[in-house]
């Protein structure tokens, strides 16, 4: 019972990264229909940002080798600025991947292309930059706190799996909130059910579209840096595979559903953790496995809405 | 100096984006052309250095042996595609794509994990039928040559147009008449079959082989080859998959940014030229 509850517990905290990671994909497929696929690459971005702003040094390879900022923030501040810093690389990506081609109307196909160009782009600038070698944030982050918290009947949780938990529950319920109370929030949702009529009633949808991705950048910044806590940055390439489960997750969902991807994440999560250790080679294979047999069953995600052909 | 090696990787880098190309030619974007390769080339390297018999007596691995390597992978990833496309292209756009990433990535995962294939290591010592890249340029000349005739004759039969149509609209496309589903999976399975060919020969030429080949960086590669070559007659794919798969190798004198600028590259690409390098004759 309590090796059970306690992988329940290490999959639920995981997964809220996952979904928090996901829902970027999902607010920018909602409202241009198409997939980031420089997201991975952002996520890896919060993740040095987060080693940086926690006063971290760079390493020999890199052009700023030996260099460090002149101030160490404390850790809620720095996975703030973290976000922000990669809400920014992410509007660079928008200004300059996506909307040239938007502009245009250009098919699908061809954003997929551009945005994984940026991606290239951003995941070799870090190792201009920074090297290649593997960063490990500093183990003193967490100040006086217990490594481990003992929850009672032999189950426990990392400190770093509470805040994963915590930090992901609290900024979902934010977004939420925003997205369905706010009259940007709003307006963002009038954006992704028909960007036409949006404009008609006068909704700057190309202001809904900046703000899509720089929320999403967020997000993802936010998860480089909260996975960061828990594992090592294992170098420049540190998003790819959480770039892939992060799709898994949106397709699982389904594609553009807010509360989707949220389920979607904790199911990868809690997926992976039961994949018992002996086979623990095949975790990836298992979560990828789960979806493809998803996608068979119910082609539009667990949430999403089936197509309709029209003639 | 002309360096052959890097030519028969760019005529490598061609046969892969005819195999994309061919079901995105009937508007399918699959991205299990390098699952397919991984499979094609695994099948090359665990007959060719399990199987004593294939070796022969010579110095040199007998090209009769490639021969039945390319006979046995063939069949076996036609069978695969075919088992795979029929649940698989039922599914429309993305997540087509998607779900052909996550049949590579099990593939990927499976391979590096089990020790039967390689593992993590991969398989060594693969025997090689030529003494030098010469050769390998040639076969891989012909193989070429022998997919891109197949996909010009395709252009112009009754089965490329349906699949042309199809990509235009498959809902009016069905309308008159055209069994979509068939010519879906056929795109599909001739994609397979033109990768698995490939990594058979590409394991050679390496040398060594693991399942690192198909990773979701080779998927989306190979799809830029198309897009940027063209994604709407034979000869973009080619031009596409020589000319990016060169690039990269050409950059190397400006050391580390070569990367950024092949970035740069796929990113301005679709902006500038939205209809690839070959464009369609307007008819």
């Amino acid at each position: 019972m309590e090796v059970w509850l306690q992988l329940l517990v290490n999959g639920i905290s995981i997964g809220a990264v996952y979904a928090l990671f996901a829902l970027g994909y999902t607010l920018v497929f909602s409202v241009l229909g198409v997939i980031n696929f420089a997201h991975g690459a952002v996520f890896t971005c919060g993740a040095y940002f987060t080693y940086i702003f926690l006063g971290g040094v760079v390493g020999s390879n890199g052009l700023l080798a030996a260099q460090k900022l002149p101030v160490t923030f404390p850790l809620a501040i720095a996975l703030v600025l973290a976000g922000l810093t990669a809400a920014m690389v992410g509007l660079l990506v928008e200004t300059v991947a996506f909307k040239p081609l938007r502009r245009r109307g250009a098919e699908p196909l061809l954003y997929l292309i551009t945005s994984l160009g940026a991606g290239v782009i951003i995941v070799n600038l870090i190792q201009l930059l920074m090297g290649a070698e593997a960063y490990a944030l500093p183990s003193n982050i967490l100040g006086s706190m217990p490594a481990v918290l003992a929850l009672g009947h032999g189950l426990q949780i990392r400190t770093v799996q509470l805040l994963l938990l915590l930090v992901g529950g609290v900024t979902m319920l934010i977004l939420n909130i925003w997205l369905n109370q706010s009259l940007s929030g709003k307006a963002l949702q009038a954006v992704a059910e028909d960007a036409t009529t949006a404009r008609l009633l006068g909704i700057n949808s190309g202001a809904m579209i900046q703000l899509a991705f720089a929320i999403a950048s967020f997000l993802a910044g936010l998860s480089g840096g909260l996975v960061a806590l828990s594992v090592n940055i294992g170098g420049p390439y540190f998003g790819i595979s959480y770039g892939l489960k992060g799709l898994g997750v949106l397709v699982l969902g389904g594609l553009g559903s807010v509360p989707g991807a949220m389920l979607g994440g904790l199911i990868i999560g809690i997926t992976e953790a039961f994949v018992p250790a002996k086979l623990s080679a095949y975790k990836d294979a298992v979560a990828f496995a789960f979806l493809f047999l998803v996608l068979i069953i119910r082609p539009q995600g667990l949430f999403g809405k089936p197509p309709i052909e029209k003639v | 100096m002309f360096d052959i090696s890097l030519f028969v990787l760019m005529l490598l880098g061609a046969l892969l984006a005819l195999a994309v190309y061919l079901p995105l030619r009937a508007g399918q974007l699959s991205l299990a052309t390098p699952g397919f390769y991984t499979i094609g080339g695994t099948v090359a390297a665990l007959l060719s250095t399990t199987v004593p018999e294939l070796g022969g007596n010579e110095q040199t691995y007998p090209l009769t042996s490639v021969f039945l390597e390319l006979m046995l992978a063939i069949p076996l990833v036609a069978l695969l595609a075919f088992l795979i496309g029929k649940p698989v292209l039922k599914l429309k756009g993305i997540y087509l794509a998607i779900a052909t990433i996550a049949l590579v990535e099990i593939l990927r995962v499976v391979l590096l994990s089990s020790p039967w294939f390689g593992a993590a290591v991969g398989i060594f010592a693969i025997p090689q039928p030529f003494e030098g890249p010469e050769g390998y340029a040639a076969a891989f000349a012909v193989l070429l040559g022998i997919t891109a005739w197949g996909c010009q004759r395709l252009e112009t039969e009754p089965l490329g147009r349906e699949m042309a149509a199809i990509r235009n609209d498959e809902l009016a496309a069905r309308c008159m008449g055209v069994n979509s589903e068939r010519v879906k999976l056929i795109a599909f399975v001739l994609s397979a079959i033109i990768a698995a060919a490939a990594g058979v020969l590409a394991a050679h030429f390496f040398n060594s082989w693991s399942a690192r080949q198909a990773s979701f960086d080779a998927s989306i590669t190979t799809l830029a080859f198309v897009v940027l070559g063209g994604s709407r007659t034979w000869l973009g794919p080619v031009i596409g998959g020589l000319v990016l798969t060169a690039l990269p190798e050409l950059l190397r004198p400006i050391g580390d940014l070569r990367l950024i600028v092949f970035g740069l590259v796929i990113l301005l690409g679709p902006i500038f030229i939205p209809q690839g390098l070959i464009q369609q004759k307007r008819s």
